[in-house]
């Protein structure tokens, strides 16, 4: 059995963050999301360490089949942390089988938090933008930037964030959790809110045709808008589709058939 | 139901099951999801498909403004952006070619179709779950494959392509009726609410990034700027970074003694800085 007791190789580890990059959301359900992309990273793992130890291979395919969910770029570095404990495991390293377990329960939650705001609410938003700039007129130019951009910043954010999760294993729970690293969040995520707040200005589009008497003519009322506070009809919306989501807890689909009743209301009384 | 439809319509198809959320084929969400399966990517590929490269951009630019805040979060989505961006550029493609029907179909398609037939396939899914958990437990290696990558991804495409072959192939006639036929209050409220849709995936983002009422000032920052000033997203950006990075350096721990400690070791600088302010 200890002639099989090698570290992972270069390879190896590559393997695993290319199987995870590719299948993570392959089998998706709102039952199990990512769980078993998990397993099926681990399966050239299971017949290296465990074809001659059936019972460990049963347990490390087991551990690696439960409900996981997080952002999968970013979430990477879970992957790089869990693959250097299974791989102390397997080596017959002090750490306990319930770890990796543990360590995926605890720091999805938080990488989902980070990795959402991070990739949905900064980097294609931003990159959104400027191929949308770039493709008025119907240039290719502006989809090819968003490709060739996007292609090269997703996986290497995928790459860098397993590595390093590797390299410092168990330590880097700190760098994700640790004081610092709330720090860095906490800037990043206020960096993502005036981002967002950008994109309210300038992605909901909603003008009103009413008009009101201003002394003895009438005047539009979007007119007075746009001169005292503009876009003021789209924030509002972005702030009651906000509350119905935070503070109604109601949920995507809700909203979407309330906002439709809003429009259509507004259509037929001659308001938008 | 003309013959030259059939390759275009066939090659949407295939590109709505590489753009879909759980396709595999393109390092995942990286290359499918987040790449292809945006409306701007989409209006390139559908307008090769169809021959007119032009055409399909700007379709794809209208219909990517509607969906920029799409969102998936734990699964949860707020409009199925795939089927949206290839049903509805695919189907203006196949009929008038303009933008603004791209817009209304993507919307209908997106917002009630799409969202059907996704919300069904991960409810329906635990079925392959339940076969890997199985495989798990045998120690079938090859079981996990199968009913992980192999069998999902199968029907994945067949839930994919399929439908949209059908849509644009067969659906023509359909939409050229509807564009003839459907009233006018509600190609308006359609319009209308394709501003408005932005607003929820927004919101949703709002949802993660303030954790606290106090970032609404951040937020309001970046609206004012935005709206009152007039800075494009890329200028946005830096002044969001600096405000990020003051912010950062704002909460150092022990700030206050740095500072002191820094007054009391380098009063050398002071000096100098002194001399060169008189």
């Amino acid at each position: 059995m200890s002639q099989t007791k090698e570290r992972l190789t270069k390879k190896e580890l590559r393997q695993i963050w290319a199987r995870w990059g590719f299948t993570h959301l392959s089998s998706m359900s709102y039952e199990k999301l990512q769980a078993h992309a998990w397993a099926y990273s681990y399966i050239p793992f299971a017949k290296k360490y465990y074809s001659d130890d059936p019972e460990a291979m049963r347990r490390l395919l087991v551990r690696q089949s439960m409900f996981y969910n997080t952002e999968p770029q970013t979430g990477q570095i879970i992957n790089g942390i869990v693959a250097s404990l299974e791989e102390e495991i397997a080596m017959g390293g002090d750490v306990p089988e319930e770890m990796p377990i543990n360590i995926k329960a605890t720091l999805m939650g938080p990488l989902a938090g980070i990795g959402d705001s991070i990739i949905q609410g900064i980097i294609v938003p931003i990159l959104l933008s400027i191929g949308m700039g770039l493709a008025s007129g119907g240039s290719v130019v502006g989809p090819l930037f968003y490709i060739v951009s996007y292609a090269l910043i997703g996986p290497t954010i995928s790459y860098l964030c397993f590595h390093n999760g590797y390299k410092l294993g168990i330590n880097a729970i700190d760098v994700i959790i640790g004081e610092n690293a709330k720090r860095i969040t906490d800037a990043f995520n206020i960096l993502g809110v005036m981002v967002v707040g950008g994109l309210a200005a300038g992605n909901v589009a909603l003008t009103t045709k009413l008009e009101i008497p201003m002394g003895d003519e009438l005047s539009s009322l979007q007119a007075l808008f746009d001169s005292n506070f503009p876009k003021i009809l789209p924030l509002i919306m972005v702030l009651l589709s906000w509350w119905m989501i935070s503070k109604k807890r109601m949920s995507a689909t809700k909203i979407i058939i309330v906002l439709t009743v809003i429009s259509a209301v507004g259509v037929v009384l001659g308001v938008f | 139901m003309e013959m030259d439809l059939l390759i275009p319509a066939l090659l949407t198809g295939i590109f709505c099951y590489l753009g879909a959320i759980e396709s595999a084929c393109l390092f995942g969400m990286s290359g499918g999801f987040y790449i292809v399966g945006r409306p701007l990517v989409a209006g390139l590929l559908v307008g090769v498909a169809f021959g007119d490269v032009q055409a399909g951009i700007l379709c794809g630019l209208a219909v990517q403004g509607v969906f920029i805040a799409n969102l998936s979060t734990g699964g949860a989505t707020n409009s199925e952006i795939t089927y949206a961006a290839y049903g509805g550029i695919g189907l203006a493609m196949a009929t008038s070619k303009d933008p603004a029907i791209a817009v209304t179909l993507s919307i209908l398609i997106g917002q009630t179709f799409g969202l059907i037939f996704y919300n069904t396939r991960m409810a329906l899914y635990s079925f392959w779950n339940r076969r890997a958990d199985i495989a798990a437990e045998q120690n079938d290696l090859a079981g996990i494959r199968m009913n992980h990558l192999v069998g999902p991804q199968i029907t994945n495409f067949l839930l994919r392509a399929i439908p949209i072959f059908l849509v644009i192939f067969f659906g023509k006639d359909l939409v050229d009726w509807l564009l003839q036929n459907i009233p006018q209050v509600v190609t308006d409220t359609i319009s209308v609410l394709g501003g408005v849709l932005p607003a929820l995936g927004i919101a949703m983002l709002m949802n993660i990034v303030i954790k606290e009422k106090s970032l609404f000032i951040f937020f309001f920052a970046g609206f004012v700027l935005t709206a009152f000033a007039g800075l494009s997203m890329i200028a946005l950006v830096f002044i969001a970074a600096l405000v990020a990075y003051l912010v950062f350096l704002a909460t150092k721990p022990g700030l206050a003694l740095v500072a002191e400690s820094a007054n009391q070791n380098t009063s050398e600088d002071v000096i100098f800085e002194d001399d060169y302010l008189f």
